[in-house]
């Protein structure tokens, strides 16, 4: 009881000074996460370039909640790797194996078909309809690295959204009754 | 916990973990296990959260000494505004 | 002074730093590591060899591989992900490569197999020009980490040509 007391101590005790001093405090942490995030936009190439597991369609290479990092060169695409890619009429990026490839002779273009390791069939039946292969504009990038469990923060923050406003909640008090 | 001890406590804290995230490393590579690096290492955080964290007394062993209350002494608080502000009250019955 | 949980932050921040300098470390220690991977294979028969409705040829080939690939574990390695891919060259592409066979090692003592095997996934070409095409098998083999950078390796483990006609 006695910390909650103080806590409300120091909030009536607020100066406009001391808010201000930390809004700016507040404001620049958001805006460095902001600059690592397009940073790493820039040297990875890619749109998203950290991205969760949502499914188990690559177990037992990657699980539900864990991070791939993606990375998107000019290399030409080759079958077994790994790629993000996205389904025109669907929200979700999906992260599935290359295990066809065709490169065309005259304009270098491609087309490739993805399955995810623990599916039986391959892709064609996610794809739009009629859609037999993807094109490189589909492909979000590669996958080149990997961190396991990471990723759960954000599942659970999004499949339970009370949790994430808890977080901000406290995170919010801590930073407007803390006094240095 | 006093200054000295807090010094001690973050001192041990940062060698502790260091310490420990060596030897679990070096353990794992040598044997060839990632489970046993993240064994050693985890125990050793646990240990070192035991240590570092609580307010163990041993932490305590340099008090501040603070100054003794030498002005109150020459210099008594003006008295309370309230025997003043009786009388006014008394003026507006 | 420091409170407790001001000391318990501090602990976390740099148990979590020290954790992620471990396993990139671990992912390090990796590139040191250079397998030697021995495999072969060899083209038992030609099953089926087609022409489909939509002018398509679509072969099936029962094949015989044997691969070690015991030398691509380290202590870092969670699972290597192995597959056989047709590789050839057409008028129209510049490169094909259909995967025919693939197969998940989770531990050493896996990794070492003989197996023969019919395509798994079906063996189609873009058009027709199958037809006394010299085509490669390749093997490739991803190697995924615990934590860390994939590493990707391949190596050429037979060539046969197709036959002239039909079946």
């Amino acid at each position: 009881m006695g910390w909650i007391g103080e806590t409300i101590d120091s909030i009536k005790s607020l100066q406009i000074r001391h808010v201000l001093s930390q809004a700016v405090s507040l404001g620049m942490i958001v805006t460095s996460a902001l600059i690592i995030w397009k940073g790493l936009m820039c040297i990875t190439g890619s749109e998203s370039p950290v991205v969760v597991v949502l499914s188990g369609s690559m177990e037992p290479g990657f699980k539900r909640g864990d991070i791939l990092f993606l990375h998107m060169s000019k290399d030409p695409i080759r079958a077994g790797e790994i790629v993000v890619f996205n389904v025109d009429g669907r929200e979700i990026p999906i992260v599935h194996r290359v295990i066809k490839v065709h490169e065309r002779q005259d304009t270098g273009e491609v087309d490739i078909l993805t399955k995810g390791d623990n599916n039986f069939g391959d892709d064609r039946l996610l794809y739009a309809q009629g859609q037999l292969w993807l094109q490189r504009h589909h492909i979000m990038g590669r996958a080149v690295g990997f961190l396991p469990y990471v990723g759960w923060v954000t599942i659970i923050m999004t499949e339970k959204p009370i949790i994430k406003y808890i977080l901000i909640g406290a995170l919010g008090l801590m930073v407007i009754t803390s006094k240095d | 916990m006093d200054w000295q001890g807090q010094k001690l406590s973050e001192q041990l804290m940062q060698i502790l973990l260091v310490l420990f995230a060596t030897v679990a490393f070096v353990t794992g590579y040598l044997m060839g296990s990632f489970q046993i690096m993240l064994f050693i290492y985890a125990a050793g955080v646990i240990l070192t959260t035991l240590i570092t964290v609580p307010n163990w007394p041993f932490f305590n062993r340099h008090p501040l000494q603070w100054l003794d209350p030498i002005e109150a002494e020459h210099y008594p608080k003006p008295q309370p505004v309230a025997s003043k502000k009786k009388p006014t009250k008394q003026y507006q019955k | 002074m420091h409170s407790v949980l001001y000391r318990l932050n501090t602990l976390i921040t740099l148990a979590g730093f020290l954790l992620a300098v471990m396993c990139s470390l671990a992912s390090f220690t990796d590139t040191f590591h250079v397998p030697s991977v021995t495999a072969h294979a060899e083209v038992l028969k030609v099953n089926r060899f087609r022409k489909q409705l939509t002018g398509n040829d679509e072969v099936s080939l029962t094949l015989n591989v044997s691969m070690n690939l015991r030398s691509t574990f380290t202590w870092n390695t969670k699972q290597v992900f192995v597959f056989v891919a047709a590789e050839y060259e057409t008028a129209k592409n510049s490169l094909n490569q259909v995967s025919l066979w693939d197969h998940i090692i989770q531990d050493k003592g896996h990794a070492k197999l003989e197996a023969q095997i019919t395509n798994k996934y079906p063996f189609i070409d873009q058009g027709s020009h199958l037809r006394g095409k010299k085509i490669q098998l390749v093997l490739h083999w991803y190697i995924m980490p615990k934590t860390g950078k994939t590493i990707e390796d391949k190596m050429v483990i037979s060539d046969f040509r197709l036959p002239q006609v039909y079946t």
